[in-house]
C-alpha cells in the first residue's frame, strides 16, 4: 500500500511546542522537542508498539490515568507532561519492579556500560533498593543456540526478542514460556534456536540477557571503537558498524540505514568477521617453489606476477569474484590497456551480457529497496532471497505483514517466502524464460488469474529477480522475457515500480558497471567481445590462454564444472591469485596475493538498486596486506600501463571519470548512507561511452600485435579464432544489440559441455537444479562460530519421487550424471514439483558444481558411491551410512 | 602642583649605627636562628639511611597496587569488569576478560581477567581504580619502590599484582 501523506500537527510536551506528523508515537514526537521519555520495549523496527514494559508512562491532559507514550499517537493540541510527581512515581515504581528480579551483576554482565536498564535506572529510577528477598533464579548462562547465550535472570521480559522472532524474521521459534514471575524466553522443548537472523536479538535485548558467544567478555564499551562500513558478504550490502578493540574486529552491529537494510543483519554478516582472523587467512604475498608456498616480499611478488603476465601477453584472462568497484575497474584497465586482452569476466556463468545489463540499468525500470515497503505487489522471480540476499527476505516479509503488500513467488526451488505468498508458481530448473514469456504474454493480454492477474490488478509492482536466471542457454531468452514482462506491466511509467536484480556476487552490479565484462568496458561501453567465464576455462585447457588472474574467486568451488576448472588451472602456465584465504584454486597459483576484508578496505561497492556505498577501513590489516588498488596499480605499471593512481580517492576518481553515469562521485557525495546513481543528474549519461581509451597503450608493441580476435580486423587473433564457436562473428558485431538476445557470447559454450550427457534410460532420472546456499562459502567455513552451519550436500527431492525411489529423509544416495557423481543425504521437500531435485553449489565436499555448467542436468539417484577417482572434489563417503540404515530398519 | 607643608610627612630615623642598638641590628636575627640550630644539636639525627632504612608510610598511603584473592576459596576477586580501566585517568590499566570454565574456575563470577596489566610508569597513584572496583579486588598497597631498568619491566601483569608483595615499606605506627 502506498505510504500515506501525514498532516503536521502541534502538541505541547513539558511546555514546549513540538511540530510532528499526525499519528507519530508520542515518544518519537517528544524526541523532536528534545524531551526524552524512557522506553524498554518500544522499537519501531519491530512494528507496532506493544506497551509491555510500562516505562514510558506520561500524563496527558484530559486523560485521568497515565498513558504509555510509546503507543499513544499524537493529536493536534495534545498537552503532555513527563515531569510531574505522578509520572515520577510511576517511573520509579516501574524501574523498581524491573529490578526486583534483576540480578544487578553489572560488573560481570557484558551489557554493562551500554545497557539501557543501567541508563534508565540511573536517570529515572529510585536511588534505593527495597528488595531484601531472594531473587528469582534460573540456570545461567545457557545456550539458546550455538551463537547466542541466554541469561534468564537478567531478562526483564520486554518481548523484543520474541517479537523479532515472530514478526520480523517470522520463524516463531522464540516464545514466552510459563506464567507470572516464572515467565522466561525460550524455545519449544528447549530446542536450539536456529534461524539465519538470530544475531539481531542480541542487539535488540535492552539488558544483558542475550549475548553473542563471539563477543562474550571480549570488551567493554570504553575499550572499543566503532567503525562504520558496509558488509560485502552478499549483494544486500547491509550497513554495519564494526566494534574494534586492539585493532581487531570483535563484533559487528547493524548501522541504521533504512534505505538499505532496515537495521537488520543476517548471521553471516554478523558473525562472519571471524574469518578475518582465521589461521587460513593469507597474510602476505606468497610465491610457490615446486608447489611449496614461500613467503615473498611485495616487490618480489609483484615482479613475479608481472613477469608471468608479460610472458603470456594478450593470452591472459582475468576472473573477478568479490571485488570493489575500484579493484574491478583497475583489473579491466590493466588487462585491456597493458596486456591488450579482453578476456575478463565477473559473472559466474555466461549470460547476462552488457546489452542486457544496460537495458536493465535504465532508471525508469529500476526500483529502490524502499519501494518494496509500499508496493502493491512484490514478485520474486528465480531467487530465494534468504540465500541470495538475506535482508531482502526480511524487507519483503515486512511489506507483506505490515503494509498488506501482495507477494508472488515464481522460482524453480521452493523458497522461504512461499508461506506468505498469495501466489506461488514453479518452473523447471533452467526454464525461467518459458515461464517469464508466458507470464509476459498473459499480462499483456490482461489475464485475470494467477501471478499475471496479480500483476495486472496491482498498481506499484516491484520485481525482485535473481540474475542467475540470466545464466546459461536459457539466460538471454529469460532476460528478454523479463524485459517484456516489465513493459507489459507498465513498470517504467510508475515511479515506485521497478526491477531489482540480485546478482550472484556481492558487488556483481558494480563490477559490471565498471567494465568487468568481456563485451563491455566501463559504463557498458560496447567492445569487441573477449572470452567469458566458460570460454576462459576452455581457452586455458586448450592452451590458447596461458595466464590467468583470479581476483577474489575460487573457480574450483564457485564456478560450474569443477573438474574442468581443475584441468584448466593445471594447464595454465601462470596463475596469479588474489585471495583472502588459501583455497583449492590457490594451490595452482604461482603467485598469491592477500586481499583485504571489508573491515579493512577503503573502496566503494554498488548495491543491486544502484546505490554506491563506501566500504571504509575500520580495523588494522593483519600481517603484510596491502590495499587492492595499490597492488593493482603497481602491477599495472610493471606491465607497462601507468595508472597514476596513488590513493584510494584517486582510484574512486578514476572510476567516476571512466563510468559516465558515475560522473562526479566522490567520498563526500557518497557519504555514510550511499547514493543511488539513478538519483543524480549524471544518470542521464547512462549509455554514453566511457572517455577511457580501452585499447592498449602505445609503445607496447608486442601486446598490441596480439589483440583479441576481432572479426573485423581479422588476423592478429588468428589462432584464437578457432575456439570461437560457430556463428560467433556473424551474430556479434562490434556493437551489441539492446534487445537482450544479442548477448550471445554468454550463451555459447565449448562443444564438450554443450549438453549434459544423456542419462541412461532408468526410472531414476530427474532434472537437477542447483542453488548456492547462504552458508556454502569460505566465510562460513573459516568462522568458528558459523562452521556448524556449513552445509553438507543434500538432495532435495519431491515426496512423489522419494516414494517412487523408496527414499526417506536422511538416506544417503549418490546423484550421478554421466561419469560424475556426488554423494548426498536425502531431504524430502513436499513443495518441490515431481521430477526435479536440487543440490547445493559450493559445499566443501560433494560440490554440485561438479556437474558441468550448472545448468539443469538429468540425474540418476543410486546408492552412495565411494570415491575411486581422486580427481574430483568429492569427500570421502561414510560407507557405514547404508549399513546403519538397514540395521535400523531391521530393528 | 605645589606641595604644601601639610603634605610633607616626617619619617623617623632609626638609631645611629654603633652601640648596642647597632649590634642588635647586625646580629639579632642571626643569633635567633642559631638558637634553633643549637637546640637541635642535642637531638638524635633524623636522616633515614635509605635504602637500608625505609620511611614508614601511613595506612592509607597509595603505593603499588595489589590484586586480591578470596582467602577461603583461593579464587580471584577480580572478575575483569574493566571498571578500573574506565576510571583510570592515566589510562594505564588494560583488562582482557574471558569466560570461566566451571571445572577450573579462576574467579567467582562468570568472567575473569585473562589479562590484567598496569603500566606503573604511567600510573599517577590516584587510587581511582580502587574506588571503582565493585569487588574490592584491587587495592593500593604500601610499596613505593618501583624503580627499574626497563620501562617494559614496569608493566605489571596479573601474576605480579596477585603475588604477595615483599613488604618493604614499613607501616607507620599509631601516633608516629
Amino acid at each position: 500500500m502506498p505510504a500515506e501523506k501525514l498532516n503536521r500537527i502541534i502538541l505541547t510536551v513539558d511546555g514546549r511546542e513540538i511540530e510532528a506528523d499526525e499519528g507519530t508515537m508520542l515518544v518519537d514526537a517528544a524526541r523532536l522537542g528534545d524531551v526524552e521519555i524512557p522506553v524498554f520495549c518500544y522499537e519501531p523496527k519491530l512494528g507496532d508498539p506493544v506497551g509491555a514494559c510500562r516505562m514510558c508512562l506520561v500524563e496527558i491532559e484530559g486523560i485521568p490515568k497515565l498513558q504509555t507514550a510509546c503507543s499513544t499517537p499524537v493529536r493536534d493540541g495534545m498537552v503532555v507532561h513527563t515531569q510531574t510527581a505522578q509520572v515520577k512515581e510511576a517511573q520509579e515504581a516501574v524501574v523498581e519492579f524491573l529490578l526486583v528480579n534483576h540480578p544487578l551483576d553489572c560488573p560481570v554482565c557484558d551489557k554493562g556500560g551500554e545497557c539501557p536498564l543501567q541508563d534508565i535506572s540511573m536517570g529515572w529510577g529510585p536511588d534505593r533498593n527495597r528488595m531484601v528477598d531472594q531473587k528469582r533464579h534460573f540456570e545461567k548462562p545457557v545456550p539458546l543456540s550455538p551463537l547466542v547465550a541466554i541469561d534468564r535472570e537478567r531478562c526483564i521480559l520486554c518481548y523484543r526478542c520474541v517479537r523479532f522472532s515472530q514478526e520480523v524474521s517470522e520463524d516463531s521459534q522464540l516464545q514466552l514460556l510459563e506464567r507470572g514471575d516464572s515467565t522466561y524466553v525460550g524455545t519449544f522443548d528447549d530446542r536450539p534456536y536456529i534461524a539465519p537472523f538470530q544475531g539481531n536479538i542480541t542487539e535488540l535485548c535492552p539488558v544483558g540477557a542475550l549475548t553473542s558467544y563471539t563477543y562474550r567478555f571480549q570488551a567493554r564499551p570504553w575499550d572499543i571503537e566503532q567503525g562504520g562500513s558496509v558488509c560485502t558478504l552478499c549483494p544486500s550490502q547491509c550497513n554495519v558498524s564494526f566494534t574494534v578493540r586492539d585493532e581487531q574486529v570483535k563484533r559487528v552491529l547493524a548501522r541504521d540505514n533504512p534505505e538499505v537494510d532496515d537495521g537488520w543483519l543476517c548471521d553471516k554478516g554478523r558473525y562472519g568477521f571471524q574469518a578475518m582472523y582465521s589461521a587460513d587467512r593469507v597474510l602476505n604475498p606468497v610465491r610457490f617453489e615446486d608447489g611449496q608456498p614461500v613467503p615473498a616480499g611485495w616487490g618480489e611478488a609483484v615482479e613475479l606476477a608481472a613477469d608471468g603476465l608479460l610472458r603470456a601477453g594478450s593470452k591472459t584472462a582475468v576472473l573477478v569474484g568479490e571485488a570493489s568497484n575500484e579493484e574491478g575497474y583497475l583489473l579491466q584497465r590493466m588487462i585491456r590497456r597493458a596486456l591488450g586482452s579482453s578476456d575478463i569476466d565477473s559473472r559466474r556463468g555466461p549470460g547476462f551480457g552488457a546489452a542486457d545489463a544496460l537495458a536493465l540499468a535504465d532508471p525508469a525500470i529500476s526500483a529502490r529497496v524502499v519501494d518494496i515497503d509500499h508496493a502493491d505487489l512484490v514478485l520474486v522471480v528465480g531467487t530465494d532471497p534468504i540465500h541470495s540476499a538475506p535482508s531482502f527476505d526480511l524487507r519483503i516479509r515486512k511489506a507483506v505483514r505490515r503494509h498488506g503488500t501482495a507477494l508472488a513467488v515464481a522460482t524453480d526451488r521452493p523458497t522461504a517466502l512461499d508461506g506468505g505468498a498469495s501466489e506461488v508458481e514453479r518452473f523447471d530448473p533452467g526454464t525461467a524464460s518459458a515461464w517469464l514469456s508466458s507470464i509476459a504474454d498473459e499480462v499483456a493480454a490482461g489475464s485475470g488469474d494467477g501471478i499475471a492477474g496479480l500483476v495486472n490488478r496491482s498498481g506499484h509492482t516491484v520485481i525482485v529477480w535473481g540474475e542467475r536466471i540470466g545464466r546459461g542457454d536459457d539466460g538471454p531468452a529469460a532476460l528478454a522475457a523479463l524485459a517484456r514482462l516489465a513493459e507489459a506491466a507498465g513498470i517504467a511509467a510508475e515511479q515506485e515500480s521497478g526491477l531489482i536484480g540480485i546478482p550472484e556476487t556481492a558487488n556483481g552490479r558494480g563490477l559490471r558497471e565498471v567494465g568487468c565484462l568481456p563485451d563491455a568496458g566501463p559504463g557498458f561501453t560496447p567492445l569487441d567481445p573477449g572470452r567469458d567465464t566458460d570460454a576462459i576455462r576452455a581457452g586455458l585447457e586448450s592452451g590458447e590462454i596461458e595466464s590467468i588472474v583470479l581476483f577474489g574467486i575460487d573457480p574450483i568451488r564457485d564456478l560450474p564444472d569443477t573438474e574442468g576448472w581443475r584441468r584448466a588451472l593445471e594447464a595454465a602456465d601462470h596463475v596469479v591469485c588474489f585471495s583472502m584465504e588459501a583455497n583449492a584454486s590457490t594451490e595452482f597459483a604461482d603467485v598469491l596475493f592477500p586481499l583485504e576484508s571489508h573491515a579493512e578496505k577503503d573502496a566503494t561497492v554498488t548495491h543491486p538498486e544502484g546505490r554506491l556505498q563506501r566500504v571504509r577501513p575500520s580495523a588494522a590489516r593483519p600481517g603484510d596486506i596491502r590495499p587492492g588498488w595499490m597492488v593493482l596499480a603497481e602491477l599495472s605499471a610493471l606491465l607497462g600501463h601507468e595508472t597514476g593512481i596513488g590513493s584510494a580517492p584517486d582510484a574512486l576518481a578514476a572510476v567516476a571519470d571512466a563510468v559516465p553515469f558515475y560522473e562526479g562521485l566522490d567520498d563526500a557525495v557518497i557519504g555514510g548512507r550511499g547514493v543511488r546513481w539513478q538519483d543524480r543528474p549524471a544518470a542521464t549519461r547512462l549509455g554514453d561511452p566511457t572517455p577511457d581509451p580501452l585499447t592498449p597503450d602505445s609503445g607496447n608493441e608486442e601486446t598490441v600485435t596480439s589483440t583479441p580476435p576481432n572479426p573485423s580486423t581479422g588476423e592478429p587473433g588468428g589462432p584464437l579464432s578457432s575456439t570461437q564457436p560457430a556463428g560467433f562473428d556473424s551474430e556479434e558485431g562490434p556493437t551489441v544489440g539492446r534487445d537482450g538476445s544479442g548477448s550471445a557470447p554468454g550463451g555459447v559454450v565449448p562443444p564438450e559441455d554443450v549438453e549434459p550427457e544423456p542419462s541412461s534410460t532408468t526410472t531414476g532420472a530427474l532434472t537437477l537444479g542447483t542453488y548456492r546456499d547462504l552458508w556454502a562459502d569460505a566465510t562460513t567455513d573459516l568462522s568458528p562460530a558459523l562452521r556448524f552451519l556449513s552445509p553438507a550436500q543434500r538432495l532435495e527431492i519431491s515426496s512423489a519421487d522419494a516414494r517412487r525411489l523408496e527414499l526417506k529423509t536422511g538416506d544417503e544416495v549418490s546423484v550421478s550424471s554421466g561419469s560424475h557423481f556426488v554423494n548426498a543425504r536425502v531431504a524430502i521437500r513436499t513443495a518441490l514439483p515431481e521430477g526435479t531435485c536440487f543440490l547445493i553449489e559450493g559445499t566443501i565436499s560433494d560440490n554440485a558444481n561438479l556437474f558441468s555448467n550448472g545448468r539443469p542436468a538429468a540425474v540418476e539417484i543410486g546408492p552412495p558411491r565411494i570415491e575411486l577417482d581422486l580427481v574430483t572434489a568429492g569427500g570421502a563417503t561414510p560407507d557405514s551410512g547404508e549399513a546403519g540404515d538397514t540395521s535400523e530398519g531391521g530393528e | 602642583m605645589k606641595i604644601g607643608p601639610e603634605e610633607i610627612k616626617v619619617v623617623p630615623r632609626g638609631p645611629e649605627p654603633g652601640g648596642a642598638g647597632g649590634a642588635y641590628r647586625a646580629f639579632g636575627e642571626t643569633l635567633r636562628g642559631l638558637r634553633t640550630t643549637m637546640a637541635r644539636m642535642f637531638e638524635k639525627p633524623v636522616t633515614i639511611q635509605y635504602p637500608e632504612e625505609k620511611t614508614p608510610v601511613y595506612p592509607r598511603f597509595r603505593g603499588r597496587h595489589k590484586l586480591h584473592k578470596f582467602e577461603d576459596t583461593g579464587l580471584e576477586k577480580c572478575v575483569g569488569c574493566s571498571l578500573c580501566a574506565a576510571a583510570c585517568p592515566a589510562q594505564c590499566i588494560r583488562v582482557v576478560a574471558a569466560e570461566n570454565d566451571p571445572e577450573d574456575r579462576v574467579s567467582a563470577g562468570e568472567r575473569y581477567a585473562a589479562v590484567y596489566e598496569i603500566n606503573l610508569s604511567r600510573c599517577i597513584f590516584c587510587g581511582y581504580c580502587e574506588l571503582a572496583c565493585p569487588f574490592d579486588a584491587i587495592t593500593m598497597g604500601h610499596d613505593y619502590e618501583m624503580a627499574d631498568y626497563n620501562r617494559s619491566d614496569l608493566i605489571f601483569t596479573k601474576e605480579m599484582l596477585l603475588a604477595d608483595p615483599i613488604e618493604r615499606a614499613p607501616l607507620r605506627r599509631e601516633g608516629e
